[in-house]
């Protein structure tokens, strides 16, 4: 629970004269599941780029199992086994939902049958059974969401980025998303990294909160201790923390 | 697989013995469809499967064409050598073009590949051994039977190799870049890669058919080896067929091959401009094209 599996130093981006990230360092811990919370602009998907090799940042470094990963194409940053989703749902339309995660099962599997069965599996795991075999510009947004976890999980990867999976879902969807996000642990995916705003949910099911405001962490603790941090109050321009959705 | 087999011999087996039945007319009628085919099927693998649409796949067909016309002027091989000489020039040469050029994307490449086209046409035309603008005339070497079977085993090999790619993870992934390249990363796809083995191919084709079609003129230009002409048609073929299909360009080719000569024969006046309105008419009622209206029509019937 204590080896940091992930370690961002002093990470700083900047885009044009706006300071996305502004110096953050954190890290995330094997086995444990951390929200990164934050009021709109904080840098949260930011961050998750450079993560995941999409962006390069102007200064800092990550570190993934000890080696740093900056300048790394993405694909080679999923293969070293980094998976994450996008906040605003991009299946690939055209394919069919197993195909959507048969594309991430790639990297491992022999054979394109191999990946395929190896994604039915997943996709049956996630509650997409009945929908496998649908073209994904089909579903619904709820099912999106899915498919997103879904095309991850193929990656196997150890460390999960989850970018607002909640976002868009209805109260009891909801639940049903964090007791999935808890049992990924049952896939062998015990990291999982998740930006999420519905603080009901991410208090129940975090070890861990870091708290991002301005392209800062301005705090960092377990729920109960980030629930009466003053700054993270003050960042939320003291509206009530916990939402009531 | 034996549904097509059952359809593709007698059709493969019409095509093999052809020439032995048809005179010059309908030969060379034959030939033109086999071409267009194969270059629609060429086009397709980048353009339809990866999703960079290209306007200047030709590039590698004059390249491929005026390498094998050197090659046998030169160093006198036979010319079926040459001309699979030919295509893997076309498709050495469009490594590092494809490394520069896909890093555009859309309307960019598009007209990025258009250029490129025409500047690969003005340097081989400045380079003295090509004759520049006057052309190369060619030692006798084929008749049409031969360049007519060399197209016809080209444009097979281009079916076979859709068939398998859109079989195989390559097809997969090329799949998911096309949908979207940046997912397609984080999914662990080395998508740069990905995409230059698919424009490697998409230039061996018409590298290849490039070599053959300089016998069938006799000679070379540079008009005609970069014709925007067998670009532009071979293009609109595959998109009426139904791009980043198995069978669009093959349905797409023969269709507008057969209509273009029908219209030509009976009203050459004026064939471009019915060709021009029935295509626009078509796209307007298919604009996914005939294959994918077909099959969607198969699965809601079903």
């Amino acid at each position: 629970m204590s080896e940091p599996i992930l370690s961002v130093t002093n990470v700083r981006v900047a885009f044009g004269g706006v300071q996305a990230l502004a110096g953050v360092s954190l890290e995330i811990r094997e086995g444990e599941i951390l929200s990164l919370i934050g009021p709109n602009g904080a840098g949260k998907t930011t961050l998750f780029n450079v993560i995941s090799g999409v962006l390069r940042p102007q200064h800092g470094d990550v570190r993934f199992l000890g080696r740093s990963i900056i300048g790394r194409p993405p694909h080679e940053i999923a293969r070293l086994g980094i998976g994450r989703t996008y906040q605003i749902v991009r299946p690939f339309g055209s394919l069919s939902v197993v195909d959507n995660v048969a594309v991430g099962g790639l990297i491992h599997a022999r054979s394109i049958a191999a990946a395929r069965a190896a994604a039915r599996e997943i996709v049956e795991f996630v509650g997409l059974g009945p929908f496998a075999d649908r073209i994904a510009a089909t579903l619904t947004l709820t099912q999106r969401k899915r498919l997103e976890v879904a095309r991850a999980l193929a990656l196997r990867p150890r460390l999960l980025l989850l970018d607002e999976v909640m976002a868009g879902l209805t109260p009891s969807e909801m639940d049903t998303m964090a007791d999935f996000v808890v049992r990924l642990g049952e896939r062998g995916i015990g990291t999982v990294c998740g930006i999420e705003h519905v603080m009901r949910l991410v208090m129940r099911i975090s070890h861990r909160i870091v708290v991002l405001d301005a392209g800062r962490c301005i705090a960092e603790g377990d729920p109960k201790a980030i629930q009466s941090d003053p700054r993270v109050i003050e960042a939320y321009l003291g509206a009530p923390l916990i939402e009531t959705i | 697989m034996r549904r097509i087999l059952i359809i593709a011999i007698p059709i493969v087996a019409f095509l093999a013995v052809a020439p032995n039945r048809l005179n010059g007319y309908y030969l060379n009628l034959l030939y033109i469809t086999v071409l267009y085919v194969g270059l629609a099927y060429g086009w397709n693998i980048i353009s339809g499967y990866a999703g960079y649409f290209s306007f200047g796949q030709i590039a590698f067909f004059g390249i491929g064409a005026y390498a094998t016309g050197l090659i046998v002027v030169n160093l006198q091989w036979h010319w079926i050598l040459a001309a699979l000489a030919g295509g893997l020039i076309a498709c050495a040469l469009s490594v590092p073009m494809g490394y520069v050029m896909l890093r555009l994307r859309g309307p960019f490449f598009a007209m990025g590949m258009f250029g490129l086209a025409q500047t690969s046409r003005v340097v081989i035309t400045a380079i003295p051994a090509t004759g520049g603008g006057s052309g190369l005339f060619l030692p006798p070497g084929s008749d049409l039977r031969s360049i007519y079977y060399w197209t016809l085993a080209v444009t097979l090999g281009a079916i076979a190799l859709t068939m398998w790619i859109d079989r195989s993870a390559f097809g997969l992934r090329l799949q998911a870049l096309r949908e979207d390249e940046q997912v397609a990363g984080t999914l662990g796809i080395d998508v740069t890669l990905e995409k230059i083995y698919a424009f490697a191919l998409s230039a061996l084709i018409p590298g290849l058919l490039g070599g053959g079609y300089i016998w069938f003129l006799t000679y070379i230009e540079p008009d005609a080896a970069f014709s925007p002409r067998l670009d532009l048609q071979s293009v609109v073929m595959a998109i009426l067929g139904g791009v980043g299909t198995v069978w669009g360009p093959l349905v797409g080719g023969v269709l507008m091959t057969q209509i273009a000569e029908a219209l030509w024969a009976r009203f050459p006046q004026i064939y471009l401009m019915i060709f021009g309105g029935l295509l626009v008419a078509l796209l307007i009622v298919l604009p996914r094209g005939i294959v994918p209206a077909l099959t969607s029509r198969i699965r809601r019937s079903v």
